[in-house]
């Protein structure tokens, strides 16, 4: 194994004269540049027609009042800010849709942090089924999200189990029209996120727990920590990258919000449930409003990019880096 | 430190998520084998009368249904899953294939391009609806719209920076001792990542391969934007069921829904110990 040290060696620079006492093998075919520009041409190719194509199109677009009944995209008219205007200034529902998405994304995160957190806590502890119980909470995760919309619909609707439960504890005048109120929708889409995405929370989390190096933990219990004290001063501090990878990659997911909702509610009672995603895609193909959608597709675009810089800063070299 | 084990009101807590967590995956699977007299019941009913197949039946054969005195579905289901088979599966194994190479790239020659990582990576950033937009008036004018080449092109778009990352942080794992043994042999340096680095990583690569194949089966919006009437996929067919005579059909629809999620549930437990690796681009390793 030295001597394949050696040969990698060779390549950056040249060996003092005789250090070498073996003589590597001639190399054949590409060199290193040569190599690594092959491996990620396709993947540079896909990434390029398919995302950086579409949306230098769909910033044109922005700039302009184009919609599909005047034909070629060259045949727009250009409005300059027009739209951006209209949506940052006038536009209510685009305000309300981003301001909801927001307020949604906090609730559903906190919520999935705290019982995830709690779930792999309860995991550290020794059970019997330990390991079917686990694969038994990582299910609301593998569904596809437009099936968790569905059943979620079915158990909300009016005759369905959830509001018996809630008939059977707090009498049938508690019975409560889920899609008929703006707040309890509202609740409703908040509580089938938290039922799906908990389980991440809960996945990321535990493999945080177990990383945790036993001797910190150790040292502070032979100083007289008590568990509480330990918890929160001790583990919870080492945790911390994973915390912030978890509440990343989820917000990440959160703020692209559509599919559940779009089972759920489509957006109502009125416009009370729509979210970001939802308002763009109801401007884009309900409303044939495509550039003005593209506007506001690019607004979501630089914020959410504005969003994840900030809150990945902290870790983006652990992320980058990987095993090393 | 030596695990504590559950106390009594822990053990409760747990058993109540438990059953938080099973409802709703109960409910739809009850639903499914409900027959109509039980399928929007007031109250509703929890365990089927007389549980049936009718539902899954009804999903291929439209008119099934109509023995229980119910008019048929507008539409038979087959060419959903058909779509959702041939889209999944193509976009999966074309995503996988280009991420393996381009997670070796990065993985190995890093020092040739730090920019390729993050330019894959931020495709992930995007919200959809965002890039649904542009590609709708794009494949228009290609004559990409409405077919399964355009949806398959997306799909392979959109998993590209989960199969690279996830893949890259398997290569990542192995030491690079491996290929330098295959060049020692002889090999060229690509020689040696087919020969060696591939091999090596297959766990990984099967782990990958079935996580961006749970994506695509997953994805909706794209599916639902850009089929018409040639191309169909089964969380798009889901939304649009409407019958041709009764309201809804509660257990045809949840039929489906256990029919599109039976899938996803057995491969998620398959490679259970890599979904945060996935989820994560592979900065959490179980």
């Amino acid at each position: 194994m030295h001597n394949t040290a050696a040969i990698e060696h060779r390549e950056v620079s040249p060996p003092a004269p005789g250090a070498l006492t073996i003589t590597p093998p001639a190399r054949r075919g590409l060199t290193r540049k040569g190599i690594a520009r092959v491996l990620t041409m396709p993947g540079q190719i896909v990434s390029v027609l398919v995302l950086v194509v579409p949306l230098l199109v769909a910033f044109y677009m922005s700039f302009t009042d184009w919609s599909p009944t005047r034909g070629s995209l060259f045949d727009a008219g250009f409005t300059g800010l027009f739209n951006y205007e209209e949506l940052l200034i006038y536009d209510t529902r685009f305000i309300y849709a981003v301001i909801r998405t927001l307020l949604i994304s906090i609730a559903c995160l906190s919520l999935e942090f705290t019982f995830g957190l709690g779930l792999a806590v309860l995991f550290m502890r020794k059970f019997r089924g330990k390991s079917v119980l686990f694969s038994a909470f990582l299910t609301p995760m593998m569904i596809l999200p437009v099936v968790v919309g569905y059943t979620f619909w079915m158990l909300f609707q009016s005759n369905g189990p959830i509001n018996q439960i809630v008939t059977y504890l707090f009498g049938a005048e508690a019975m409560l029209e889920w899609f008929k109120s703006s707040h309890l929708a509202v609740l409703a889409v908040i509580i089938t996120e938290v039922w799906h995405w908990t389980p991440l929370f809960f996945l990321i989390l535990l493999s945080g727990l177990n990383a945790v190096p036993e001797n910190p933990v150790r040292a502070a219990v032979i100083l007289g920590a008590n568990p509480r004290q330990v918890f929160w001063r001790v583990i919870l501090p080492m945790l911390k990258p994973v915390i912030i990878v978890a509440f990343v990659i989820r917000s990440m997911e959160i703020i692209k919000l559509f599919d559940e909702v779009f089972m759920l509610t489509r957006g109502g009672p009125g416009s009370s449930t729509e979210t970001i995603s939802l308002y763009i895609y109801k401007l884009a193909f309900s409303d044939f409003q495509l550039a003005y959608g593209a506007a506001a597709a690019f607004i979501v675009l630089v914020g959410s990019l504005l969003l994840v810089h900030l809150l990945l800063t902290p870790v983006r070299d652990e992320l980058l880096e990987g095993s090393h | 430190m030596e695990p504590k084990p559950l106390s009594l009101p822990l053990k409760l807590v747990m058993f109540a998520a438990l059953i938080i967590v099973l409802f709703p995956v109960f409910w739809i699977t009850m639903t499914a084998i409900k027959p109509p007299t039980d399928w929007n019941a007031s109250p509703a009913i929890w365990v089927p009368s007389e549980p049936t197949f009718i539902n899954f039946k009804t999903l291929f054969d439209p008119d099934a249904i109509r023995e229980y005195g119910v008019g048929g579905v507008s539409q038979s289901a087959t060419k959903a899953v058909f779509g959702s088979l041939t889209a999944s599966i193509t976009a999966t194994l074309l995503s996988v294939a280009i991420g393996l190479f381009s997670a070796i790239g990065i993985s190995r020659y890093s020092g040739s391009s730090k920019a390729t990582p993050l330019i894959i990576l931020s495709g992930r950033m995007f919200p959809p609806a965002a890039i649904a937009v542009p590609f709708v008036i794009i494949f228009s004018n290609i004559g990409l719209i409405d077919s399964y080449t355009g949806l398959i092109g997306i799909y392979v778009a959109v998993t590209l920076p989960f199969s690279t990352w996830m893949l890259k942080s398997f290569v990542d794992d192995l030491p690079r001792e491996v290929e330098e043994a295959a060049m020692i042999d002889g090999r060229s340096r690509l020689m040696a990542h087919f020969t060696v680095t591939i091999p090596l990583i297959k766990g990984g690569l099967f782990a990958t391969t079935m996580f961006i194949f749970i994506l695509n089966w997953s994805e909706f919006m794209f599916a639902l934007v850009l089929s018409y009437s040639n191309i169909s996929t089964i969380p798009v067919q889901l939304a649009k069921y409407v019958t041709a005579t009764a309201g809804t059909l509660y257990g045809v629809q949840a039929a489906l829904a256990v029919l599109a999620m039976a899938p996803l549930i057995y491969v998620g437990y398959l490679i259970q110990g890599h979904l945060a690796r996935g989820m994560t681009f592979g900065a959490i390793k179980q």
